[in-house]
């Protein structure tokens, strides 16, 4: 019965304790205690990073390889960390040395994984990970990280940042750039960061070091703009190279990114005859050619499934339009080149179009594979220019995802292509709307309501809705009109299409509201706004702006018809403010007998700036105390 | 983009390394013999379904060669989709390539074959074969496979078949299988195969009005054949407080690979007479013919005899609680710091404990006890449980289903059950409580001489009790500033004490109370001594950072507002007895939330300090199921409102509630005292089991505290 619990542990790996007698010195300890001051929410600082950046060529492929050495050391700045370090790679780039060392410079041989990268947004991916799992066991201990990694052709080596998931205290990039290589380094978000720039030209190259001191951590928001807008960061850029008395042109313009992208177009070998009966039977019915395109663009949506496959070259090149036809899914490549294939033999002028959605900060000025990463279709129809894009759901013709309003796309054109740029929609195109008539009976307020909804507004409701199973769609609905909330009864809804693309979404139902009057004396209060909209959102401690789905414009119009006998005594001040980027209102009307409340919250540009911020909490705490503030009738 | 995974089949590959090849299967499958293979239709009741399942048959086969064992499974299904729910649900697939069998040893015969086969069938008939050896991708050893060509009105028909071959020697008790008939989709025909030879014994019974299992000839002495066939089958649905195996239709079953009469007896399980005969039933004979060699009474009384030298207790009772805590510690919780450190790779610490034991199932902990109370010369017999989740004892049929613990037969007798660290000597396990158990009576402290049936205690909603203590001021008009006391006694406080409580927090109570050292106090080198309490005194403050987070999360979650300027402290843990409670004190403010402003008044939230409470929505109204629940309980709140000097309060009429019945109730309180507003509840649930003919009146007690937290009270100037 004795059971030796040694006996149980003893498959400890021998690296386990290894780390230790490697106490931190006092120095250290107070060093960790300073920073951790500075930078409370963090666990490790990044005391030193160094980014040692070199350019080679490769004469048998005729390819300009790059090589990064990075040595940094970390410090415990807690009590204690435990973290992940890591590094990615893909089939065009490798790592040749990922280790550690302790503060004395040994060896610290933690146990380095080796996967596949998993995207949840990429059903498959070739990008791998290394990482290893590094225990800080108390504050200051500090670890050295080396890491050497290699690109095989340096279009695929695009940016580097200074900033890290840590806090940066001291980060330095230096580039050596032989003579016969032209490379641009171009410098992005640099504003409001004392980023120290040296230019070193020596015999046969030049050397470029950055440094910047005190970087904080990478913010870990949501909803935030993407790193390209947030971070300084350097692009590097190949224009070209002189070898062996030869020039060669490699991204000087957008142009010579197009004919990479052409080339790999240029690859797919498209079998139109595998479509055909598809694209007849599609438009055969179609009176108009509007019809026609709307035909074969809605049934892609409607009937290809988005898996995403970036698999080497796959990542850039689209799969052939029958294969996605016939498996019935496909990426955004091999969606936008169905359409255009299927809109081709239906006799339109429909073209390839490369876009990088909001998420990117990059426009084609910037040569680079950084600029975009998604793939549309271009119709040329009557004199226009329509984007169509196959991995949208519910999207109507000419209404744009607000992920690629206003961004610049490249569509192909021969052996030239065309930059062009997505409309920008506004707000009031997305309107939702509520309305209710309510009464009082008793302690309750019952009557008749409306939801409407118009442009992302619609799309974003039908793509929730729509991905509820069928027997659990009425219960579900009802819910969310009801908010989950208990006080809400929703009964008899009726709803127009609700997987209709071109007119507004519509639901009535009634709605019985429980524990949102009270009646003291001879007095009657009213919590007429039960829905609290945006009580919550109050962005507190935010560092970054904050980015809507979309160009958000909600109004809510509640009619209260006051009980006989009774008229309003007090009511909440009405709120009305607009700002560039956005407009709410909060308003009380008495219309007769009837008290009339309205409310806007129109987000115009999809977006909050950290300026924005200020203004906005002083007006969401208005808006909370207009929400705790009673309607009152007095007899 | 979600992966349909395979829950039990998460190992495959393609490697045709044992027997069948992939054609094969697919003809056993596909081929045919496939009496499903034109099923389409399905009755007009399931039209608004998401799916529906027309034909499902999971295979289990059992064979052997020597000591070569063969476990063969296989699932599959004939779905057909009805919506894009559905269809997104069966658009991907993954499963693993590598396939190892742990069961029993070996290095060759442990490698095992899975196979997978996936088609869709048109609306228009035209049925559509899948490559997945082609189409699939590889990642991490897994495969992951997107189905192509699938749209709604297409039915999918996928199987996943396979082959786990391993050495066993001895004997191997395989994984119980225990489930409703039912699916995630509502099933046409549903067929469970069991296919076994000599040497394997079957358990097998159905529930709740499930078909028989059948035996079908096959003409071999040898071989057995078993079928179980059912159709027409609703979806599975899982309602609030629901113990589905005690309800719904379903089927258990174990399979016990023995190879001679010796291993029989040695085997972790019920076996009938012979493999030839399925055991459909546990009676009070295989509890005792199984069971009474199975304990007896060893161990070293040393570190009991030391723990009781010169003290004196007042009963027997009092004796063998004491005893019980001091093993609690002796024999679990004084490593508890070490699996700490060793975890947190701090340093190796098991080195430095003398005389290791550390019980880690119940097996030594009831022989251990056997042998102090046998010494002690206390009567005691052996209680053989199950917990009520799995139905009564009498459908008991699974061993691995047992609790067992030890009953001694003191006036009051006391119960003594395997430890975690908040285990008392006078409450057991509330999944066991007021069920039917066995008795094994213990004859001179060491001999099973009978087995008997017994109903074990129970325990009321008095005993199960949180206490809770809110006193509330306001702080601006605008917000509140709340100090909570909680106080969690019984069966309420196992959880409490699972969410609330770290290592350290009990440790070293531990270690006061029974003079144990630290176990830095036991390494020896100091410099090492230094640098490993460090570190440990480095672990404790992370997690003390932790748990306040968890704690302040936590308090927010039962608010459902942000809370600022949290703090909290534990006072007592609670470890020692039902009525020992754990004691929490937490201070927060919340601001802007639970104030109504009404002209120069103020409508006052104070129902909302009793916390969220149950929600019954419109679809559990219609509940159709008995309820199940852990244990009766009661919950006593008293809210303490602060009335600000110069205002007074009105309208505590709602807040004066009482509803209450057979099944429990919720009272409510609400008067001035001086200047603070004193409101009383109490919401309390009478019992474990309520039939749904009283759901009602549940409803009835539950709505009434929901009501109570949306009632306001009028503050106004006087």
């Amino acid at each position: 019965m004795k059971n030796r619990i040694a006996l149980l542990f003893a498959l400890c790996t021998l690296t386990s304790f290894a780390q230790k007698n490697l106490d931190p010195t006092p120095e250290e300890v107070s060093k960790a205690k300073v920073l951790r001051e500075k930078y409370n929410k963090d666990d490790i600082a990044v005391l030193s990073s160094v980014d040692e950046v070199r350019f080679d060529f490769n004469n048998r492929e005729e390819k300009v390889t790059v090589q990064i050495d990075t040595k940094e050391q970390l410090m415990n700045i807690n009590h204690r960390a435990v973290i992940q370090k890591y590094e990615f790679y893909d089939s065009e780039s490798s790592i040749n040395d990922f280790s550690f060392k302790f503060r004395n410079d040994k060896k610290a041989l933690f146990y380095v994984n080796d996967e596949l990268y998993k995207d949840s947004d990429l059903f498959y991916n070739d990008a791998r990970v290394k990482y290893s799992t590094l225990d800080f066991p108390v504050q200051g201990y500090t670890y050295f990280y080396e890491l050497t990694k290699n690109y095989r052709d340096v279009k695929y080596c695009t940016t580097f940042y200074f900033q890290d998931e840590f806090p940066v205290v001291y980060k330095k990039i230096i580039f050596t750039v032989p003579n016969w290589l032209d490379v641009e380094l171009k410098e992005f978000n640099f504003n409001g960061f004392a980023i120290q720039k040296s230019v070193v030209k020596q015999d046969d190259e030049t050397i470029y070091t950055y440094r910047l001191e005190n970087a904080p951590a990478l913010f870990k928001e949501e909803d935030s703009p993407g790193r390209t807008y947030l971070y300084p960061h350097i692009m590097v850029i190949a224009k070209g190279y002189q070898k062996n008395n030869k020039k060669t042109t490699l991204f000087q313009s957008h142009e010579d990114l197009y004919r990479w992208y052409a080339s790999l177009v240029g690859l797919m070998k498209n079998d139109p005859a595998a479509l055909k009966a598809k694209v007849t039977e599609l438009t055969q019915k179609a009176t108009t050619d509007e019809a026609k395109i709307k035909a074969i663009y809605y049934w892609v949506q409607d009937n290809i499934r988005y898996i995403a496959f970036e698999d080497g070259i796959a990542g850039f090149k689209p799969d052939e339009a029958q294969n996605v036809f016939e498996k019935r899914y496909g990426d955004c490549k091999g969606m936008a080149n169905l359409i255009k294939e299927m809109l081709v033999l239906a006799g339109f002028d429909a073209r390839l179009t490369w876009i990088g959605t909001k998420h990117i900060a990059y426009d084609y000025n910037t040569p680079s594979l950084a600029v975009d990463n998604h793939m549309i279709c271009t119709v040329f129809y009557k004199g226009k220019r329509l984007f169509l894009d196959g991995t949208e759901k519910y999207n109507a013709l000419g209404e744009y995802a607000e992920r690629i309003q206003n961004k610049e796309v490249m569509i192909e054109d021969g052996a030239k292509c065309i930059i062009d740029k997505v409309p920008l929609g506004s707000a009031a195109a997305n309107k939702e709307l509520f309305t209710a008539h309510l009464t009082l009976d008793g302690d309750r307020m019952k009557g008749a309501a409306n939801r409407s909804y118009l442009g992302e507004s619609r799309v974003y409701f039908q793509n929730v809705y729509n991905h509820f199973e069928s027997n659990k769609k009425k219960e579900l609905l009802d819910n969310y009109l009801a908010r989950q909330n208990k006080n809400i009864k929703v009964d008899g809804v009726k709803t127009s299409n609700l997987e209709a693309r071109e007119e507004k979404l519509t639901i009535d139902y009634t709605l019985d509201i429980a524990n949102k009057v009270s009646s003291f004396d001879n007095e009657i209060y009213i919590d007429l706004d039960f829905l609290n909209e945006y009580k919550g959102f109050q962005l507190t401690d935010r560092k970054t702006d904050y980015e809507f789905d979309y160009k958000t414009h909600y109004e809510s119009h509640i009619h209260l018809t006051l009980p006989a006998g009774y008229k309003v005594t007090k009511m909440p001040e009405n709120i009305i403010e607009n700002t560039p980027n956005y407009e709410v209102s909060l308003t009380y009307t008495l219309e007769g007998n009837v008290l009339v409340y309205k409310k806007k919250f129109s987000f115009k540009n999809a977006v909050l700036k950290t300026s924005d911020f200020e203004p906005w909490r002083a007006l969401q705490k208005r808006i909370v105390e207009a929400y705790n503030t009673q309607v009152i009738l007095t007899q | 983009m979600k992966l349909k995974c395979i829950g039990w089949l998460l190992l495959c590959c393609t490697a045709l390394s044992w027997g069948q090849t992939a054609d094969e299967v697919r003809q056993m499958m596909w081929g045919p013999g496939d009496k499903h293979q034109k099923a389409t239709t399905f009755p007009e009741k399931w039209n608004n379904e998401s799916a529906v399942i027309l034909y499902k048959n999971e295979v289990y086969d059992y064979h052997k060669f020597g000591t070569n064992v063969t476990y063969t499974r296989s699932i599959r299904k004939r779905i057909k989709l009805l919506d894009a729910a559905a269809v997104k649900e069966f658009s991907e697939f993954s499963y693993s390539t590598k396939f190892y069998s742990n069961k029993a040893m070996g290095s060759f015969w442990r490698r095992g074959s899975n196979f997978i086969g996936v088609r869709i069938i048109k609306p228009d008939g035209k049925t559509l074969d899948i490559d997945a050896d082609k189409e699939a991708k590889e990642v991490n050893n897994e495969k992951k496979l997107a189905i192509p060509n699938l749209e709604i009105g297409d039915i999918i028909d996928f199987y996943f078949y396979s082959v786990e071959p391993f050495k066993s020697v001895y004997d191997y008790t395989f994984e119980a299988v225990e489930t409703p008939l039912g699916d995630v989709y509502p099933t046409v025909d549903l067929k469970i195969t069991l296919r076994t030879e000599n040497d394997f014994f079957v358990n097998f019974n159905t529930y709740n009005g499930a078909p028989d299992l059948k035996e079908i000839p096959t003409g071999k002495s040898n071989d057995r054949l078993y079928e179980l066939t059912a159709s027409d089958l609703a979806k599975n649905e899982f309602p609030r407080w629901f113990y589905p195996l005690n309800e719904l239709p379903c089927y258990k079953f174990q399979v016990i690979f023995a190879r001679s009469g010796k291993f029989e007896r040695l085997s972790d399980g019920f076996l009938s007479e012979k493999e030839s005969i399925i055991k459909k039933t546990v009676a009070k004979e295989d509890i005792f013919n199984y069971y009474n060699e199975k304990f007896y009474p060893e161990g070293d009384m040393g570190p009991i005899n030391k723990f009781l030298k010169d003290k004196t207790f007042a009963s027997d009772e009092e004796k063998i609680r004491a005893v019980y805590y001091f093993c609690r510690h002796e024999f679990f919780t004084r490593y508890f710091e070490g699996f700490a450190v060793n975890d947190a790779n701090i340093m190796y610490p098991w080195g430095l404990y003398s005389n290791v034991i550390f019980f880690r199932n119940e097996v030594p902990f009831v022989n251990y006890f056997m042998q102090f109370l046998k010494r002690q010369e206390i009567s005691f017999d052996i209680i053989i449980a199950t917990p009520r989740y799995n139905g009564s004892i009498d459908d008991l049929l699974i061993q691995e289903n047992v609790r067992k613990l030890i009953r001694v037969n003191t006036k009051t007798p006391v119960y003594l059950e395997y430890f975690n660290p908040y285990t008392g000597a006078d409450q057991i396990s509330y999944t066991i409580e007021n069920s039917k158990a066995y008795v094994l009576e213990i004859v001179k402290g060491k001999r099973v001489t009978d087995a008997s049936t017994v109903t074990l205690p129970s325990s009321t909603y008095k005993d199960n009790l949180s206490k809770i203590k809110t006193q509330v001021s306001l702080v601006d008009f605008n917000g509140y500033k709340v100090t909570r006391d909680a106080a969690y006694y019984g069966h309420l406080k196992e959880s409490e004490q699972e969410d609330k409580l770290r290592f350290y927090d009990f440790v070293y109570e531990d270690y006061e109370k029974y003079g144990t050292p630290k176990l830095m106090e036991l390494v020896r080198n100091n410099r090492q001594r230094t640098q490993y309490t460090k570190e440990l005194e480095s672990l404790i403050l992370k997690m003390k950072e932790k748990q306040k987070e968890n704690f302040e999360a936590n308090v927010e979650g039962e608010y459902d507002v942000k809370v600022d300027d949290y703090a909290f402290s534990l006072k007592n843990t609670g470890r020692f007895g039902k009525d020992n409670p754990l004691e929490v004190n937490e201070t927060f403010t919340i601001n802007a939330n639970y104030v109504k402003k009404a002209g120069d008044k103020y409508l006052l939230e104070l129902g909302r300090f009793l916390t969220s409470q149950i929600e019954i929505d419109k679809k559990e109204i219609e509940r159709k199921n008995n309820i199940y629940m852990g244990f009766p309980r009661s919950f006593e709140n008293e809210i303490i409102f602060t009335i600000p000097e110069g205002y007074s309060v009105s309208g505590l009429d709602k807040l004066n509630k009482k509803v209450e019945n057979e099944t429990g109730g919720f009272t409510s309180t609400a008067e001035v005292q001086g200047n603070q507003l004193v409101i009383k509840t109490l919401k309390y649930y009478k019992n474990y089991y309520e039939p749904n003919s009283n759901w009602n009146k549940m409803i009835q007690f539950l709505d009434a505290a929901y009501q109570f937290t949306q009632e306001k009270v009028l503050l106004k100037k006087n």
